[in-house]
């Protein structure tokens, strides 16, 4: 069964007397630990689909099933309960609290957790060790660069050790060098077993995917599965999808 | 981490929005205390005053006898055969529960007396009034003497009319019932019955008219500002069960409406002061919770609930109306120990505050701010998620 389920999905926003249909009748399926692209031109959808995807965006039709769970049935509370155990975001622009630290930031989602503050920390700890950035774990936000601010955001993403986590063009920031490290952080995630999903414009980074979703006015209109057997060994599948209205 | 930790830390490093919030309680809570120690010292101080002007109690005999028209009351019980108020009296008049409010007590023996001039055979009647002279003069402020106000036992003191129609003048020698006096002072026209007496100190006119200790009537300059006349008065009936207690109410009511007019002023511009404040308040969450919807779309999205944002929001409204009622407390107390005696009647006055007003100071404090936050908070965490997250 795959872990995140997309039937029928449509999105519409209104804008005065004219409707606008962000995401159009998507179907789709995502298999656990794998890492997916989403990729297409500005107002293609994707960013509306991550949303969708993370428990922030209701779709005005069609479900959304995350580990079996249709996540848009849920109460506001365990919807709110069910992002901070499944999902972890990842923005383009960090999105990071300008006020904490980068120890603060990242035991953010564990704010409203009863773990003890020693648990916390060590949890914290760890996974500043993994991003490497646990030397700056003091240091306020504005003290950062663009690269160790991603850092710090996927760190935080990753704190509450969830099943998927949802990238909106996480190097769109970031030099050609760092967003590497960025994207090397990305693959040893999926490669412990979590599913990643990644908005991006840079075809560069594709061939790491497992799958590369290509939008456009809403639709799915390129898949491309990219079969690896390993990270830096990739075989790309070519596949043309038919769009189903 | 906990959520308070977040409240705090935003407090903490993002300072300028925070002394906003501050200082707009702090204002609302130093000018509540201000005005209020300035109001009740200031009146406390009127009211001190005006109780000294003229007397708002008075103690006669219960028995009747003659009828004497003193002041705005009818006084009995000036016959000789009737029971006298005794001098001892007065010590059980200062034993009173609420003794302090008592500000002058002027004792008084009337009688007639039988005046003699030097170097002429005829004599008058007129009728004498034993006092205290310094009692007296604090008592009935609108006195002018012409002279010199008695200080010895054979100085005395006329009333304006006496002396009108007796011709006397100043530093004149008279007889009262056979015994030598000098005229120290004239009375200036009072228009009551003071300018038809002649004042002689109270212990003289005691053993002038074999009146030992006794007394006639008893005049009393009670403080009423915070406590009611009617309980002195209860009190004093109590330790005086023969005599008969009379509050002089007009006297009183004029007092009170005159010192509640000023309370009534302060208490209005105390509370457009904290109406104006509460917008301020309102307008700086309000503010603030617009600009935070990025850090509200960052809190749902790792999985706070409504309740967590309402929590993080309205603790640091908390913590910064604590902070400014504390503040706004003491900076209220400094600024009415420098206006209090700029407005109060007396130079040096003891400016008197209670503690209890520093609790209602914090408690004032958080619940404006409070008020003031609730509806931000709420329509923070009613956010929609999309609005919130289309700002990431």
């Amino acid at each position: 069964m795959s872990l995140i389920q997309l039937i029928n999905v449509t999105k519409e926003y209104k804008t005065g007397s004219e409707t606008i249909r962000a995401v159009n009748n998507i179907s789709l399926n995502i298999e656990e630990g794998s890492f997916v692209t989403l990729m297409g031109e500005s107002g293609s959808g994707k960013s509306t689909l991550l949303t969708m995807l993370g428990g922030l965006n209701k779709p005005t039709g069609g479900n959304i099933l995350i580990d079996q769970i249709d996540i848009y049935k849920l109460t506001p509370n365990a919807l709110s309960d069910f992002r901070k155990e499944y999902v972890g975001f990842v923005f383009q622009a960090f999105q990071l609290v300008p006020y904490l630290t980068v120890e603060e930031n990242v035991m953010l989602p564990l704010a409203i957790s009863d773990q003890k503050r020693k648990q916390k920390k060590e949890i914290v700890f760890s996974i500043l060790e993994k991003v490497r950035i646990k030397d700056k774990s003091l240091r306020l936000i504005n003290e950062l660069s663009g690269g160790e601010q991603q850092r710090v955001a996927i760190a935080r993403a990753l704190v509450y050790d969830p099943l998927i986590i949802l990238a909106d063009e996480p190097t769109g920031n970031l030099d050609s060098n760092t967003s590497k490290e960025i994207i090397n952080i990305f693959l040893s995630i999926v490669s412990e077993g979590k599913t990643v999903v990644m908005v991006t414009h840079n075809k560069e980074y594709t061939k790491h995917s497992t799958r590369v979703i290509e939008l456009s006015d809403g639709k799915i209109i390129k898949e491309n599965c990219t079969l690896f057997s390993s990270v830096s060994d990739a075989v790309s599948i070519d596949k043309k999808i038919i769009t189903m209205i | 981490m906990k959520l308070y930790s977040i409240s705090f830390q935003s407090i903490r490093r993002r300072k300028s929005r925070t002394a906003f919030l501050i200082i707009g309680l702090l204002i609302a809570v130093a000018s509540f205390v201000t005005l209020y120690i300035v109001s009740y010292n200031v009146n406390k101080s009127v009211a001190e005053n005006l109780d000294e002007f003229g007397a708002n109690m008075i103690i006669t005999p219960k028995n009747d006898g003659l009828n004497l028209n003193y002041g705005e009351i009818s006084i009995t019980g000036l016959t000789i055969e009737n029971e006298n108020l005794k001098q001892n009296d007065i010590s059980k008049i200062k034993s009173i529960k609420n003794k302090d409010n008592l500000s002058i007590i002027a004792p008084k023996l009337f009688n007639r007396v039988t005046i003699k001039f030097e170097n002429v055979s005829t004599e008058k009647n007129v009728i004498a009034a034993g006092i205290n002279f310094q009692d007296e003069i604090r008592l009935k402020k609108w006195w002018k003497v012409y002279g010199k106000l008695p200080e010895k036992s054979n100085e005395i003191l006329i009333g304006s009319n006496i002396a009108k129609k007796l011709n006397i003048i100043l530093n004149q020698k008279v007889n009262l019932n056979n015994k030598e006096f000098i005229i120290t002072g004239l009375l200036n026209e009072t228009g009551s019955q003071d300018d038809e007496l002649i004042f002689i100190d109270l212990k003289t006119a005691q053993d002038l008219f074999n009146k030992k200790d006794e007394l006639s009537l008893i005049e009393i300059a009670a403080r009423c500002y915070d406590c009611p006349i009617e309980e002195i008065v209860r009190q004093t009936s109590a330790k005086l069960p023969d005599a008969k207690v009379t509050a002089i109410k007009q006297s009183i009511e004029s007092k009170m409406a005159a010192m509640h007019s000023f309370e009534h002023f302060s208490f209005g511009i105390s509370t457009v002061i904290l109406v104006i404040s509460l917008l301020v308040v309102f307008t700086n969450v309000n503010a603030s919770v617009n600009e935070r919807t990025k850090e509200i779309g960052i809190f749902m999205a790792v999985g706070f609930r409504r309740l967590h944002i309402i929590k993080i929001i309205l603790l640091e409204v908390l913590v910064s109306s604590f902070v400014a009622g504390l503040l706004g407390f003491f900076m209220g107390v400094v600024a009415a120990k420098i206006i209090t005696p700029l407005l109060s009647m007396n130079t040096n006055p003891n400016i008197d505050y209670n503690y209890s007003l520093l609790f209602i100071s914090v408690g004032m404090a958080i619940l404006a701010g409070l008020l003031s936050s609730i509806f931000p908070a709420l329509r923070a965490a009613r956010l929609d998620p999309t609005v919130a997250f289309r700002s990431l």
